[in-house]
């Protein structure tokens, strides 16, 4: 009964969409859910339960006699247990405790991989959400496909219904009808959803792959994802896209079963339309319309188009609210990742070009006990090398101390107690110590144009502009008054006095960045020599060492590569390092971001695809949908061409108001982030990503040009007196 | 002629038939005995496998698909058994449809006459499915006469209605042949509605077997 190509084959596109998208999230949940269990393991480890406690032999003997006990081990002072099925672990492991003796509280469970599957404790509040996630994006995405698919098998079914009704009037009950449809349905559907089943799990691997590939690469102790599957997911895919497709053939037979023969058989030749027009599935309006716009532009073929929009506005719904979506968010994304790009790129990247070009972190090292620091700067193709350690201090400033500048906007009385403390002599305001080794702090002290010396500090004078929010730009005045020549840096248990050397404005050339939570905080940097001499009044040192390197000008990845290997060889052995390399980084960052950008595009080519996908299944029922519009037309004197034209200013209209609708709100919403972002329109209207929107862009309209151009290829083929001859000879 | 081989129907055999200017004929027929299919020859909605067909000195049977569309447009009316309106536009717009397409204006003295005779004047701006079936055919009918067509073609344009509106639709076919002398041909099965033309032409099997002038 489905002869019909053109029908046909919009319900198994439509069946293939939708065991496509299905497949492909159980696939790509199925995944994440093994990576989740797989990173747990990793940092967790995989018992089910603890016990805390020193056990002996016999006891884990006790432990592992338990019957659903599959494995006990100790583990520091614990004991680790696994079970055969892990749903008795909320149950066993309280009675395991009681049994050695021990309090419930010392039991402890591993909520984060129970979570895995689905065990939950009553007594553990974390939300937990992987599951919840997943159920709900899944009956999300099963509803949607229902919404759009039920309209293809919808126009499919109303091309027989002048047969339903003969069928019906031969005495076939509503059940019987409803099973034919419904058996029909199945027998079309079978290969497209195993085929859309099959593509599903293969673009799931892929995207595992790419996601590798993108994130994965270069992030230090990021675990690598590796695509697995499981003959459950595939069942429960298959079961899934089965009820989907299911209920979507179930709701247009049932309301084509339940039509009378005589219903049925005429059809939409009841003189009032209303009902049987439905059945028909022909384009009706309830009320008028009009489509001013387009009747303008186009004439009475614009109108006509746009009153058939608006009369397939329900079956069109999800293609104009996918197509708007999905360019909402490609455009949003673009200039979100653009805008975010040169953001790193201005405060970081282009900041740190000639300041450092490989860092070294040395773990748990203080900064005068690294003696390797000669033996660095004799590495050639190393311009400078700083070691440098920081440290926090307080130190009390009095208002008599603050600059005019710094009291023009309110002093210290407006900085809140967040980081400053009112105090009886005046403030006690954080002081951060850089602590350089001494060549460093002498090239410094050269640098900002002081005699250099080994027994005082550097003050770097300067507090932010606290009125001026654009922190792109800040604006920096003066801190304190330079006329202190003694400085106090004090914690909780003393304070100690150091000379001052100088106040200034320039900062030596480091990674790193000051005042930017704390504006109040009043930097010094300080030499090593000084630092041994204080460091047992003052204290408070970071864990951490940094040297912080300059390759040769203009240095290549592979030159940084070279030179990173070689500090790293020099110094790995006696140290625990960790080192970064500036172009590397900046590769990583850019990589990173395309990753992300892969995979939020990935999501709205999704949405895109599913838009299309309801354009495609409408159009390709046009010839049953609209066969007598046609001829319609046809018999009042319309042309071959006219036709054409009104199918063209359809499909226009179609795929592009979502372009209209999406385009201002995204204009809105990407000048809201320019503005936040404080990046100068001109450098980010430079940068727009103005090319993939366009083609995302073009390619939304050329889908849906060629899904009209198929729509139009079946209905120029009726034959206007078949047509005809079928409406006057019944 | 239609289907192939042995299923090969002839539904119209050597009609030679010629309708004057201003007459007003009913063709009348038993199903399957071809008058649609003339009727539809007539239209310029189907073709003839041979013979010419020449209506206000124009041959049918010469026009491509387009040529054919625009003189269905300007030189025949056609009325349907089921109406046949366009359901997404209002009653106004439907019966100017064929002038619109060409791009002319109305006439609109023309227009009135017609839509207050047919007694559409206030349902111009419903939809058609908002209309009775005898309103619908009336509009139908408005349609195919705004562009004063050389023929109009009715196909059973009382099946659906009742005698009440049968006979309404009748008289103003009756109407607008005496007074715009439109040159009718109607297609019917029921021979009473046929006794009101001028001319009763019956088919049977593709062959015409009478041609009565009445008046």
């Amino acid at each position: 009964m489905w002869k019909d190509d053109s029908s046909a084959m919009s319900v198994r596109i439509a069946a293939l969409i939708s065991a496509l998208l299905l497949s492909l999230l159980l696939g790509l949940f199925y995944n994440a859910w093994k990576y989740e269990i797989e990173r747990i393991k990793e940092e967790e480890g995989d018992w089910q339960s603890r016990i805390a406690g020193e056990f002996g032999q016999e006891e884990i003997e006790v432990i592992k006699n338990f019957a659903n006990v599959k494995e006990a081990q100790t583990f520091e002072t614990m004991v680790e247990i696994y079970f055969d099925d892990m749903r008795a672990v909320l149950g066993d492991t309280p009675r395991i405790a009681e049994a050695l003796g021990v309090s419930s509280q010392k039991v402890f469970y591993n909520h984060e991989l129970l979570a895995m599957y689905m065990i939950r404790d009553p007594g553990d509040t974390a939300p937990r959400l992987l599951f919840p996630m997943f159920l709900l994006i899944v009956s999300i995405a099963s509803l949607s496909l229902i919404i759009i698919i039920h309209n293809s098998f919808a126009v499919s079914m109303n091309a027989r219904i002048h047969q339903l009704g003969i069928l019906s009037s031969v005495g076939a009950t509503p059940k019987q009808i409803r099973s034919s449809l419904l058996q029909e349905a199945a027998v079309l559907c079978i290969l497209p959803v195993l085929t859309g089943n099959l593509l599903g799990i293969l673009i799931s691997m892929g995207l595992i792959r790419m996601s590798n590939d993108l994130l994965g690469s270069g992030v230090p102790g990021r675990h690598e994802a590796i695509f697995g599957y499981h003959p459950l997911v595939l069942a429960g895919t298959l079961l899934l896209t089965a009820v989907t497709v299911w209920i979507s053939a179930w709701m247009p037979a049932r309301k084509l079963s339940r039509l009378t023969p005589l219903e049925a058989i005429r059809g939409c030749r009841a003189p009032r339309a209303g009902l049987f027009a439905q059945n028909t599935g022909e384009l009706q309006l309830n009320r008028k319309k009009k489509s001013p716009l387009l009747a303008c532009f186009f004439g009475m073929e614009g109108e006509l188009a746009g009153n058939a929009l608006k009369a397939q506005k329900r079956a069109l719904r999800t293609a104009s609210l996918s197509l708007i979506l999905s360019f909402f968010a490609f455009s949003i994304m673009q200039s979100f990742f653009a805008l975010s790009q040169i953001s790193t790129r201005e405060t970081y990247f282009e900041r740190y070009q000639g300041v450092w070009d490989l860092m070294v972190t040395l773990k748990d090292t203080d900064v005068d006990s690294f003696g390797e620091t000669e033996k660095i700067r004799e590495i050639p193709g190393i311009r400078s090398a700083i070691v440098y350690q920081r440290a926090m201090a307080k130190r009390i400033l009095t208002e008599d101390e603050l600059s005019r500048e710094m009291k023009s906007f309110g002093g210290l009385a407006a900085a809140g107690d967040r980081y400053v403390t009112k105090t009886e002599e005046g403030w006690l305001v954080n002081a951060p110590i850089v602590i350089l080794d001494d060549v460093s702090f002498l090239a410094y002290c050269e640098q900002i144009g002081i005699t250099p010396a080994l027994d005082g500090a550097v003050i770097w004078n300067q507090i932010r502009d606290v009125t001026n929010p654009d922190f792109r730009h800040p604006r920096y005045v003066p801190y304190v008054k330079e006329e202190e020549a003694i400085g106090i840096l004090g914690v909780s248990n003393g304070s100690v006095e150091i000379p001052v050397l100088s106040y200034t404005e320039k900062v030596p050339a480091l990674r790193e960045e000051y005042a930017k939570l704390d504006y109040y905080e009043l930097v010094h940097f300080v030499p090593v020599s000084l630092w041994m001499e204080i460091k047992g009044q003052v204290g408070g040192s970071e864990e951490d060492t940094c040297i912080c390197m300059l390759g040769r000008e203009n240095a290549t990845i592979e030159d940084l590569s070279a030179l990173q290997e070689q500090v790293d060889s020099l110094i790995a052995g006696s140290y625990q390092t960790e080192s970064e390399n500036r172009i590397r980084e900046l590769e990583v960052n850019d990589k990173q971001i395309q990753g992300m950008m892969t995979i939020f595009g990935g999501f709205c080519v999704l949405l895109a695809v599913i838009g299309i996908g309801n354009v495609f299944s409408n159009t390709l029922g046009f010839v049953h949908q609209r066969k007598r519009e046609f001829a319609r037309y046809m018999s009042v004197g319309m042309t071959p061409g006219e036709i054409r034209k009104m199918f063209c200013v359809e499909a226009l209209a179609l795929a592009g108001r979502p372009i209209l609708i999406a385009l201002p709100p995204a204009i809105v919403l990407v000048g809201f982030m320019l503005k936040a972002s404080y990046v100068e329109a001109g450098t980010f209207l430079a940068e727009v990503p103005v090319i993939p929107i366009l083609i995302f862009l073009l390619a939304i309209w050329g889908t849906v040009a060629l899904a009209y151009y198929l729509g139009w290829r079946n209905i120029r083929r009726i034959d206007l007196a078949e047509v005809l001859r079928d409406d006057t000879m019944m | 002629m239609y289907g192939s081989g042995n299923n090969q129907v002839v539904a119209l055999d050597g009609i030679d038939l010629t309708v004057g200017k201003g007459e007003f004929v009913a063709v009348m027929g038993a199903s399957g005995s071809g008058k649609s299919t003339l009727l539809h020859i007539l239209g310029s909605v189907d073709k003839p496998t041979s013979g010419r067909v020449i209506i206000d000195g124009t041959d049918l049977s010469e026009l491509n698909q387009t040529q054919a569309a625009i003189f269905r447009r300007r030189k025949v009316g056609l009325v349907y058994q089921f109406y046949n309106l366009i359901p997404t536009i209002t009653v106004q717009k439907n019966i100017l449809m064929p002038l619109v397409l060409d791009k002319k204006k109305p006439n609109k003295e023309y227009f009135d006459k017609i839509v207050g005779s047919l007694g559409l004047a206030d349902r111009l701006e419903a939809l058609p499915n908002q209309l009775s079936g005898g309103q619908q055919q009336r509009v139908a009918i408005a349609r195919s006469l705004i562009y004063r067509p050389a023929l109009l073609l009715a196909d059973e344009p009382t099946g659906n209605l009742d005698q009440k509106n049968s006979g309404e639709i009748i008289d103003m076919l009756k109407l607008s042949n005496r007074n715009l002398e439109q040159t009718i041909v109607l297609i019917t099965h029921d021979e009473k509605v046929a006794l009101e033309a001028d001319r009763i032409i019956t088919i049977e099997d593709g062959h015409v077997i009478s041609d009565e002038r009445r008046r």
